[in-house]
């Protein structure tokens, strides 16, 4: 019986200590993408300047979406520069697509006007039904589209310029360098 | 013939509450409704903390419940209906788990806990009443001597 508590430590106490800590490691919020490996949702939406895209528009070429709003602060206002010089600097390999999530297209503009334009489309999704379709669970959530229309990677939170450029190197090569 | 005159009359009226009864009811419309009511209450809202679609105002929440109803009006089966947003959110937006194993685990904590109870309770009873020391011919000698001096 004495015996038997010495086997306590390697069965209970160590199992138990790796999943706090592997569990205090990750965002409790974060959640892996299904879609990954996956072809991604088809879309035909309305820009802000009332330009109609598709994601046929954009076969052959790989993509990223962007789920953002005027309200999500700081997150978005963080990411927005991050973006805005990808598409300066990549936009002849790669099209950024801004998708507005739960804001009112007013609001939108507002910020764009403050924080600035890139010039990248800023797509209205009416009902969120898009969001769905990607299963997003708040913005900022961008997915990294290969030019076969797969989806590669999925970043949840801001954009940093070394994120910006690990997820674009799985859609684009050239990005790595 | 005024005799068959009551019984048409009352077959007539058995009929109207029957046909009324049907059209007012409309089965297949509430069953629609509780099951995305009820499938509602199963996912999770993706935009909220820890609450289910059924029970959050947003517009995701609202969203997701217009895209339940559609599914189930369409035909689909209760398990179609998760699969479709498992396929986007993966199992996540499931409030419960689908894996045994989390099931199974408290319950398994729960007996062995008890059992370690139970072998502990055992061990502490046994000094007591397990196999008693049992006096030496000397001692019983000597006992019964005492008793003979006391009884004296």
């Amino acid at each position: 019986m004495r015996h038997l508590r010495w086997l306590l430590v390697p069965l209970v106490v160590i199992p138990l200590g790796w999943l706090l800590v592997s569990g205090f490691g990750r965002d409790p919020r974060e959640i892996r993408s299904p879609l990954a490996g996956r072809t991604a949702p088809e879309w035909t939406l309305t820009s802000l300047d009332g330009e109609t895209l598709s994601s046929g528009d954009l076969a052959g070429r790989p993509y990223v979406v962007n789920f953002w709003a005027s309200w999500c602060i700081p997150a978005c206002v963080d990411e927005h520069p991050v973006l805005s010089d990808a598409h300066r600097q990549l936009g002849e390999e790669v099209t950024i697509v801004g998708m507005l999530y739960n804001d009112r297209p007013a609001d939108a503009e507002a910020f764009l006007t403050r924080y600035g334009d890139a010039g990248y489309s800023h797509l209205i999704d009416p009902d969120g039904r898009l969001a769905i379709e990607f299963g997003v669970t708040g913005p900022p959530e961008t997915f990294f589209v290969d030019a076969d229309g797969i989806v590669r990677d999925k970043q949840f939170g801001p954009l940093t310029p070394t994120l910006m450029a690990e997820r674009l190197a799985t859609i684009l090569p050239s990005a790595a360098r | 013939m005024r005799t068959w005159l009551p019984a048409l009359a009352v077959g007539c009226v058995l009929a109207l509450i029957a046909l009324g009864s049907v059209l007012v009811l409309q089965p297949g419309s509430e069953p629609t409704a509780a099951r995305t009511d009820a499938l509602a209450r199963e996912l999770r809202c993706p935009d909220c903390q820890g609450l289910s679609v059924a029970d959050s105002p947003t517009a995701s929440a609202q969203e997701i419940r217009r895209q339940i109803d559609e599914l189930v009006t369409g035909g689909a089966t209760d398990d179609e209906v998760r699969a479709h947003f498992v396929a986007r959110y993966g199992e996540w937006i499931l409030l419960a788990p689908t894996a045994p194993l989390v099931w199974v685990i408290p319950f398994a904590v729960v007996v062995a806990g008890a059992g370690a109870l139970g072998a502990w309770l055992v061990s502490r009873r046994r000094p007591l009443h397990g196999s008693p020391v049992r006096p030496s011919p000397e001692e019983r000698r000597r006992l019964r001597e005492e008793a003979d001096v006391l009884d004296a």
